[in-house]
């Protein structure tokens, strides 16, 4: 008991006579765990608000009745369902225990807005709707003005009206996508209060026109039926009520059930990818952490060589001496990780505002503190800082009692046995790691085996880091004594008197440049694909969209109303359905084929592009995949329930321009949901100029609410466009690792300051100036910066070169290097590297002479 | 013995430094500490002269001043012509590594370069040439050809300080402050280096202060000056290592007189 506190209260003695050193692992610590926390908090506060959302969407709604059947694919929200009978409202109504019942009729319709703008862009979605009239059911509430009584009269939601700056009395453009003229009759709230749900905008109509313009046949139908239970009457008994009386095919569910199905829809697509990606870059931040951990602990181990002897020689044991270093990495530890968890939350309650203030498309309610985000990031951090403080701990337990008063700790890294079996291991990891990538990545290819691989490289270079950290230091400074004279031999020469230290160091700041440079050559190579593809397989010259790589939805009729125009040849829409093809949910590409064929490169077909009303093209690796050939036939069944056999007629090469599956408008017609095309293509008439061709395309596109007119080029760079965004995000989120492995090497170079005082004192005595000696801490600093981020820019490239291979399938995607991106990392890499050798530098600049010569 | 000896300082030698009553005081109030106490004193160029006195006397914060590490509280200090109070940080910087050599006690030389490295440092620092053929010639004089390439860890401490010795007189410098330099070597090893010194001033025209509390090592001195309680209490030229033991002998037996000197 007594010597647990001997222990103890050594720690807590050296922790309060030593805590600048300790400063960077505390910072280290708490940048983690805040990012950790800050993940975590603004993941359920997300879900949360979700949850509210979804839950008072919904709330007097207490039973529903829909089509059982789900067709799900990767890129519809929620499955699609088939439409139910109208009438079934009116005879459910009779049901015992049905307070009221009403048709919802829900789909997509953006509004155009003052500017003739759509309001709410590309982000959240714009949805529209039957207005139901019975407020039970109905979650919107009138704020102003009345409901739709007459065609073409519409309710919008008060953060739509605010957007875009309509108000009661103005005509616009509703696009259904079809542009619809409506008349604002009525501005509602949210619930009691909300401009809307969450972000999204929503126009209601009446029964009629929802009908017509969100229903594919425009009239008899509804997307579900809604139900209030009389008084008395529970939801699950409302819902066995009403199976009884069910025709085939169509299901009853409560209303509590249809909003956690909505929540856990937005979890699992949604929620998850985003926390997921965050955890992970969290993970990587304190993975980055842990080398400043390690590195420090070791460096006060090894200054602390004396003191440690001394108590060895009092009589502590090798256990107790153990203890007392690793009790000082709890206490760190567990107050960083404290502090951390403080940040976190301030950094999720800051984020969720900030939402706000952006109009960001997420819902946000108040902040969710959940025991997990709480106790999970604690534990995270305070493990992370035992464990790297582990191996130093023990060097600690190991001093030998008349440890040699050594006037500076020297490793021996690169030699002895030790030093051999980290070449071995190192070595072996190395090979085998980078086998496994090149393998995974060529002969396959196989997303696992490299990243595998990628792992078992990182952490063999990691590994061999102390014995390369001699040489690759000594060689990148070599033009340092040219340049800057002895403190430059200096510098040189420090940075490698301890390889291990330097290795650590830089070890950290190669994690993260390696993530940087990774993403970089992905992101370029993922954007030369798509450029690429344009070029390769769009051989027309304008394309119409509504911004980005085939999203949001356009009239079906523009297609043709631009065909009609003098200076287009030809003109073709692609639209895109869900069905299920040989029992798998499929998105299908719905066009004319032989049209398509004219404007985009479907490279060799095989068979007929002359599908009919049954047949099918198919990406020639799709019917690989699948083992289907011309003339195979599979069943294909539609959303609405109707299935039928199709042939396949023929096989194309599939790009991202046309999928991997192709049926004409005609067969799709009988079937169709809310009908829309995606993108239309056009190809000018020869003769006709690109801008004037344009300028008559765009005239054209006009009435059908102003969707955007690209050229070729302008398209291409604005589907890559997407990519620009996920790596500006990518960055920032890297932003925190670097900067943690940055705050690591000034903490060693402070350290190394500290324990290099009296060769300093040594040094301004015979003559080096105080810029000199500010000038050799710097370039130390921007030495270990250098071998960090040249070693991570180079596995970055190498091990974004295997990603790109590893993730194509196809091999049909291209490979980029950007040179000026990669550039730009390792000119920021020097700077930030000068930069963490601020402080140290001002530090040591500021030195007492006779003080240093004197210490010790 | 109750006055202090004014000593006259020899106007007919050329001073390589000197400090005219100088002044140094550590801390304030209560725990204020007088380390020297209207010091005169001139080292005459082309001489060994050795600084004696007890633990505290203030012979190394006396060495430390005139050498520029350390700023005076009052009077002057000069290395040459030049005085030092008017330098600043850089300027003095630059002194001490043109025109002045030091050889310290321990951990004198820089463990990431070889002995030759550290010998041309104060002349490398400065961007300067090497002027090769007298360090060849320091380098024979020392007895260091074999051992140039080698890191300072891998040299004996005698060896050590002769790389030192080697520095401090690379650059020709207008004066060598020695601070203990023998302090940590056996009484042989010590001896080479006080050889090494005097053949320096003898056959070199080097001026050297030594900073010691060891009698033989004052022995090699033209001159000893002995502090007590930061004053100059006296001085002996030719100094034998007997005489300068039984001057040592009478401090510790009056160490009250001088204690009462000081502090009046």
């Amino acid at each position: 008991m007594s010597s647990a506190t001997a222990t103890l209260r050594i720690s807590l003695r050296s922790l309060a006579a030593h805590k600048r050193r300790l400063a960077g692992t505390f910072t280290a610590i708490l940048l983690g765990v805040s990012f950790l926390t800050g993940t975590l908090v603004l993941g359920d506060t997300l879900r949360g608000s979700f949850d509210t959302l979804f839950a008072d969407a919904n709330r007097g709604t207490d039973a529903v009745v829909r089509s059982a059947d789900v067709m799900d694919t990767e890129n519809t929200f929620g499955g699609v369902r088939a439409p139910v009978d109208l009438a079934l409202a009116d005879q459910l109504r009779q049901v015992p225990g049905v307070a009221a019942a009403e048709p919802a009729i829900q789909g997509s319709g953006q509004l155009i807005g003052k500017n003739g703008k759509a309001v709410g862009g590309q982000g959240p979605p714009t949805l529209a709707g039957y207005w139901q009239p019975d407020s039970g059911l109905n979650p919107y509430r009138l704020a102003e003005g009345r409901a739709p009584q007459q065609p073409g009269e519409a309710v919008i939601n008060r953060g739509a009206a605010k957007a875009g700056e309509l108000k009661i009395g103005d005509s616009t453009i509703l696009r259904a996508p079809d542009p619809v003229s409506v008349t604002i009759v009525g501005i509602a709230t949210f619930g009691a209060s909300a401009d809307g749900m969450g972000q999204n905008t929503y126009t209601g109509l009446t029964l009629a026109d929802a009908e017509r313009y969100l229903t594919p046949k425009g009239q008899g139908q509804a997307t579900s039926i809604q139900f209030r239970a009389s008084g008395g009457v529970s939801q699950q008994e409302l819902v066995t009520a009403l199976t009884a009386k069910l025709p085939a095919g169509l299901e009853a569910v409560t209303g509590t059930k249809v909003s956690e199905e909505a929540t856990a829809q937005v979890s699992s697509r949604f929620l998850t990818m985003f926390t997921t990606l965050l955890l992970v870059f969290a993970g990587i931040a304190l993975l980055v952490a842990t080398f400043t951990i390690h590195n420090t602990f070791a460096i006060v181990v090894a200054q602390r060589t004396r003191e440690n002897a001394l108590l060895r020689a009092l009589g502590a044991a090798r256990g107790q001496v153990l203890g007392a270093t690793l009790a000082e990495a709890v206490v760190v530890g567990l107050a960083a990780s404290a502090a951390g968890v403080l940040g976190g939350i301030g950094i999720a309650a800051g984020l969720t505002s900030l939402f706000k203030v952006i109009g960001f498309s997420l819902p946000t309610g108040s902040l969710v503190i959940g025991a997990v985000s709480v106790a999970l990031p604690l534990l995270v951090g305070t493990v992370t800082a035992v464990g790297s403080a582990v191996a130093p701990a023990v060097r600690a337990g190991r001093t030998a009692p008349l440890a040699a008063m050594r006037a500076v700790a020297v490793d021996g890294a690169a030699d002895g046995r030790a030093g051999r079996v980290r070449w071995t291991a190192g070595a072996l990891l190395v090979a085998a790691g980078v086998a496994a990538t090149v393998v995974g990545a060529t002969d396959g290819p196989s997303v696992g085996l490299t990243a595998g691989g990628a792992v078992a490289t990182l952490l063999g270079v990691v590994v061999l880091g102390p014995v390369f950290a001699t040489f690759v230091v000594r060689l990148l400074g070599a033009p340092l004594p040219r340049l800057r004279g002895m403190p430059g031999v200096l510098a040189q020469r420090n940075a490698t008197r301890n390889p291990k230290r330097t290795a650590a160091t830089a070890s950290a700041l190669m994690v993260g440049v390696t993530v940087v440079s990774l993403f970089t050559v992905f992101g370029a190579s993922i954007k030369a694909t798509m450029d690429d593809t344009v070029s390769r397989t769009f051989a027309g010259d304008l394309a119409i969209s509504t911004g980005g790589f085939r999203a949001g939805a356009l009239s079906p009729k523009l297609a043709d109303a631009v065909a009609g125009l003098p200076e287009v040849r030809q003109s073709v829409g692609l639209g895109r359905g869900v069905a299920r093809v040989d029992g798998h949910g499929r998105t299908l590409d719905v066009t004319d084929p032989t049209r398509l064929a004219g404007i985009v490169d479907l490279g060799r077909v095989d068979g007929s592009l002359q599908l009919g009303t049954d047949g099918l093209a198919v990406s020639r690796s799709e019917a690989e995949k699948q083992g289907w050939q011309v003339g195979t036939t599979v069943p294909v069944r539609f959303s609405d329930g109707a299935e039928a056999p199709f042939t396949v007629k023929a096989l194309y090469q599939g790009s991202e321009l046309a999928g991997d599956y192709l049926v004409t408008r005609e067969a799709w017609a009988p079937h169709k949901g809310q009908d829309s095309d995606s993108l239309v293509a056009v190809a000018l008439k020869d003769g006709v100029s690109l801008s004037a061709g344009k300028a008559a395309v765009t005239a054209a596109a006009v009435p059908f609410g102003d969707p955007k007119v690209q050229t070729r080029a302008e398209y291409a760079k604005d589907s890559a466009s997407v990519v620009d965004i996920m790596l500006s995000v990518v960055y920032a989120l890297l932003a925190l690792a670097v900067l943690i492995a940055l705050l690591g090497i000034a903490n060693t170079l402070t350290l190394a300051v500290h324990e290099r005082t009296r060769e300093l004192g040594l040094l301004r005595a015979v003559g080096q100036t105080r810029s000199q000696l500010r000038a050799m801490v710097r370039w130390e600093s921007v030495l270990v910066a250098m071998f960090g981020t040249i070693g991570g820019l180079g596995l970055g490239s190498f091990l974004g070169w295997a990603l790109v291979r590893a993730a194509d399938t196809e091999g049909t995607g291209s490979f980029a290097v950007p040179p000026l991106q990669l550039s730009v990392v390792l000119v920021a890499g020097l700077v930030a590297g000068a930069v963490a050798g601020l402080r140290p530098a001002r530090r040591a600049a500021r030195l007492d002479i006779l003080r240093a010569i004197a210490a010790g | 013995m109750t006055t202090i000896p004014v000593l006259e300082l020899v106007e007919t030698d050329r001073m390589a430094a000197r400090v005219a009553d100088a002044v140094k005081v550590y801390g304030v109030g209560r725990t204020e500490v007088r380390a020297l106490d209207h010091v005169t004193v001139g080292f005459p160029a082309g001489r060994l002269t050795a600084i004696m006195g007890p633990s505290g006397s203030g012979k190394s914060t006396l060495l430390h001043c005139a050498a520029g590490l350390d700023r005076l509280t009052a009077g002057t200090a000069m290395i040459g012509d030049t005085e030092l109070e008017n330098l600043n940080d850089r300027r003095l910087t630059l002194l001490r590594r043109e025109r002045i050599g030091f050889v310290f006690q321990s951990f004198n030389l820089v463990p990431v370069l070889t002995a030759r490295e550290n010998i041309t440092l104060p002349v490398d620092l400065a961007g300067g040439e090497v002027d090769r053929e007298w360090v060849e010639t320091l380098i024979d004089a020392v007895g260091l050809r074999d051992r140039l390439e080698h890191r300072p860890t891998e040299l004996s401490g005698g060896q050590q300080q002769r790389v030192a010795l080697a520095r401090a007189l690379a650059g020709r410098p207008e004066v060598v402050f020695a601070d203990e330099p023998t302090g940590n070597l056996d009484s042989r090893t010590g001896a080479e280096v006080l050889e090494l010194m005097r053949r320096a001033v003898d056959e070199m025209g080097q001026t050297v202060v030594m900073v010691t509390h060891d009698p033989t090592a004052a022995g090699y001195a033209d001159e000893v000056l002995f502090l007590a309680d930061g004053r100059l209490v006296d001085r002996m030229e030719r100094p034998t290592p007997a005489g300068v033991l039984d001057r040592m002998k009478d401090f510790d037996r009056a160490p009250a007189a001088a204690l009462g000197g000081a502090g009046s």
